[in-house]
């Protein structure tokens, strides 16, 4: 039978009706359908490291649960702000996993926003189970991980910012190598010896929140905004740190207070990173990850530079042999406080397989599951008794007790400051603190910071 | 008097195509043959309308709607009206961010049209055709690099420490340049690697216009004794004047979005100096989850954008000439 005549407006017709429906066929495909059988971890790095993560990890959770298939999706960024960043565009987008993995960067950024589910009921419940855990980590790392009185995640590694050198640019610069109780006086002699040595950096930093100037603020008795402790959390101190006198003290996470970023312990932190570069000590630094500056310190041309247990493995893989690197503390100042970030995994609030997701997250902690998930000393064990001689044997460093015992040493040491409004925080540190280095004025660039403090902290409340 | 008596047909309506087989009628077959002929054509427009129409007017307008809201992506979106545009005017930053994107991309423009057009004019000379065929290439060959990987590359050239500028500025006497940590210094280093990059797009546009002009009226200036230089003012730049146009238009468009170069290089810095509106858009959205105010950003760089373009179409008919 022939086909009716097909006139140019029906054509035009159908032609609208099937772009609409290519249209809404394409938007309903961008919306990925929930899978009741996969269980979704967010994983930050690259997909390779995600997959390798899912070989070891596959088998665990199948003991859980045969029928969970495990899903881990690697969002690659040079910073944990980047990695936030992308993690809450996938997650606007309708891309929900059920556990994520997250550093004091986005603590009260995920609990603040609602994102993150308090484990506190689950703790409670399996607190016997988790005692030992808890015997073995120190209480500072955990209360990083609280925001208003209740705990989102259970801290499995950590990383203070010591300070890295080379023992062989300090031989060559006639130095002594730096003792535990060195001070910022000492660490500047060393910086002008190493300077005099052609064609090295004798200190290299990065502009980022941890580890950057950040470390000698820290030193100097003062932060970018005020501290304070949120109440609450007792349920958890007299419960898993019954008697421990770590956790005197302590109360529901940091409450990040209003900033004080242009104070005087801050200008004068800023001021000696200043005069570092006019004398040649220290280059312009980069912003961001730090891997030229590690790389550098590889091809050995850095005399020192701030770092954590990470760069072990790191300069390690970069073919530093053990004895060509070596770590101290970092020198005090008004005090020797240090800094440091944690990182663990987090159960979204979104997530419908949360019982699940929080065996998988209680497996994490076991003694066994760090390997799994940090081969090659890339990064400090949250767990005391995995720090040992043994583990630091073929990458060094030789001081490398000093990554463990920070916490100890030095209690008053402190997370890096990172409230709800910390991507605010970062882009704005990372600013001011290039302004400061380009124009020499570190008052100005700072006045600047807390200004912008102010401002992001107001939008956020 | 034609021997066929042509079909009583409807006369022509206003804007129906005439054609030669207007008025014919057609077989069954012949018109199933051009019905299906059209369906294909029309399924085709359909499938780059639906591209266009998800990626790009889609985006542009949801976009829009959401420039009207406070949306942090994870709490319920809130209805703001104008507040976000509102903000604009206040926010130093945008404001800021703004004239940094200005004098970003008018240099880059300027730079990318006068080199290219140099480049151009250089080559044309040449008379065989491998050579210019070598030339071409070369100058194409940065535009197919990805930028983030050319960006990543230039931050290690122009490192002030290490960098192999520096290494050779040294060897000259200078003490090295803080390429990336100075406010000039990293203004200038952008504008480089952005020209160095899309050069050869404006120098391509150039050759093939040059090799199109008409041979009659250039051998007509060579008789009559116009120099190069006249030559080139009075004849070659009129004739290749809506070349050059079009490179203005487009390259103005795409350097006024600049944010690979700036964002891997320098991250804005210092301070603020290499921050364009699109990294303010970035952060403002993806970093402080203002996707609302960030939508409202985006839209006030789309009307900027509209308005230049406008105000080059302007122009051009004084300053540009149509054979």
């Amino acid at each position: 039978m022939p086909l009716p005549p097909l006139s140019r407006r029906s054509l035009l017709r159908a032609g609208g009706v099937g772009l609409a429906l290519a249209a809404t066929t394409a938007l309903a495909s961008c919306a990925p359908p929930s899978d009741p059988k996969a269980l979704k971890i967010a994983f930050f790095g690259d997909q390779s490291g995600a997959d390798e993560l899912r070989a070891r990890l596959e088998e665990p959770v199948r003991a859980l649960d045969p029928t969970i298939r495990l899903e881990i999706n690697a969002t690659p960024g040079t910073d944990w702000n980047e990695f936030f960043a992308k993690l809450l565009t996938q997650i606007a987008a309708g891309s929900r996993p059920d556990i994520v993995s997250v550093a004091t960067e986005g603590v009260q950024l995920m609990a603040g926003r609602g994102l993150a589910a308090p484990l506190d009921e689950y703790v409670t419940r399996d607190l016997a189970e988790l005692q030992d855990y808890f015997d073995d980590v120190s209480p500072a790392l955990v209360e990083a991980m609280m925001y208003d009185g209740s705990l989102f995640l259970l801290p499995l590694d950590y990383n203070a910012g010591n300070m890295y050198y080379s023992p062989l640019l300090f031989e060559q610069a006639g130095l002594d190598l730096p003792a535990p109780d060195w001070t910022v006086d000492d660490f500047y002699d060393a910086g002008r010896a190493l300077a005099r040595i052609p064609d090295i950096n004798a200190y290299d930093w990065v502009v980022r929140l941890w580890g950057s100037w950040t470390s000698f603020l820290y030193a100097n008795d003062g932060n970018l905004l005020a501290e304070g402790r949120a109440p609450g959390g007792q349920w958890l101190w007299d419960a898993a740190y019954a008697g421990n006198p770590a956790a005197a003290g302590r109360g529901g996470g940091w409450a990040w207070g209003d900033p004080i970023a242009n104070s005087p312990a801050a200008v004068e932190a800023l001021e000696l990173m200043i005069e570092l570069r006019r004398e040649g000590i220290a280059p312009s630094p980069d912003v961001g990850g730090g891997q030229t500056s590690q790389a550098l310190f590889a091809a050995g041309r850095v005399g020192m530079s701030v770092g954590g247990g990470f760069w072990a493995g790191g300069l390690h893989n970069a073919g530093m042999a053990p004895g060509s690197f070596d770590v101290q503390y970092f020198p005090r100042w008004k005090s020797q406080r240090h800094l440091f970030g944690t990182a663990g995994y987090s159960i979204l609030e979104t997530s419908d397989k949360k019982d699940l997701a929080w065996e998988v997250i209680k497996r994490l902690t076991f003694p066994d599951a760090f390997d799994v998930l940090f081969p090659g000393n890339v990064t400090t064990p949250a767990r005391q008794s995995l720090s040992t001689a043994k583990r630091y044997e073929t990458t060094g460093p030789e001081h490398w007790d000093v990554f463990s015992s920070t916490l100890t040493e030095f209690p008053e040491t402190a997370p890096i400051p990172a409230p709800i409004y910390f991507n605010a925080l970062s882009t704005a540190l990372n600013q001011r603190t290039t302004e400061a280095i380009a124009t020499g004025d570190a008052r100005a660039a700072l006045d600047g910071l807390q200004i912008d403090l102010e401002t992001a902290a107001g939008a956020v409340a | 008097m034609s021997a066929v008596t042509p079909p009583r047909t409807a006369p022509a309506r206003r804007g129906t195509p005439t054609g030669p087989t207007d008025g014919v009628r057609r077989t069954p077959a012949a018109r199933r043959s051009r019905r299906a002929e059209a369906a294909f054509g029309y399924a085709m427009i359909g499938l780059a309308g639906a591209a266009i129409l998800l990626f790009t007017i889609g985006p542009i307008l949801a976009s829009f709607g959401l420039s009207f809201f406070a949306w942090d992506i994870i709490t319920p979106r809130r209805f703001v009206g104008l507040d976000n545009y509102a903000a604009i005017g206040g926010d130093q930053r945008v404001v800021h961010s703004f004239g940094v994107t200005a004098v970003l991309a008018f240099s880059i423009v300027l730079l990318q049209v006068a080199i290219g057009l140099f480049l151009a004019l250089l080559v044309d000379q040449r008379r065989r055709a491998s050579t210019k065929a070598v030339f071409r290439t070369v100058f194409y060959l940065p535009l197919l690099a990805s930028t983030a990987a050319v960006s990543i590359f230039m931050t290690y050239m122009f490192n002030e420490r290490f960098g192999v500028v520096n290494y050779y500025l040294r060897l000259l006497g200078s003490s090295g340049v803080p390429w990336l940590t100075s406010d000039a210094g990293a203004v200038v280093t952008i504008v480089f690697v952005a020209v160095w990059q899309s050069v050869g797009f404006t120098f391509v546009l150039f050759v093939a216009a040059l090799a199109g002009l008409p041979r009659d009226v250039m051998e007509a200036a060579e008789i009559d004794g116009a120099g190069p230089v006249r030559s080139l003012l009075r004849i070659k730049l009129p004739l290749i004047s809506p070349t050059v146009f079009f490179a203005c238009v487009i390259g103005l468009i795409n350097a006024m979005q600049l944010f690979d170069q700036a964002f891997i290089m320098t991250k804005g810095g210092p301070g603020t100096a290499t921050t364009t509106i699109t990294m303010v858009i970035y952060q403002t959205a993806f970093q402080n989850l203002q996707f609302g105010y960030g939508s409202a950003i985006s839209m006030v760089l789309f009307a900027a954008l509209i308005a230049l373009t406008g105000l080059q179409f302007t122009l051009s008919r004084r300053l540009v000439f149509y054979s």
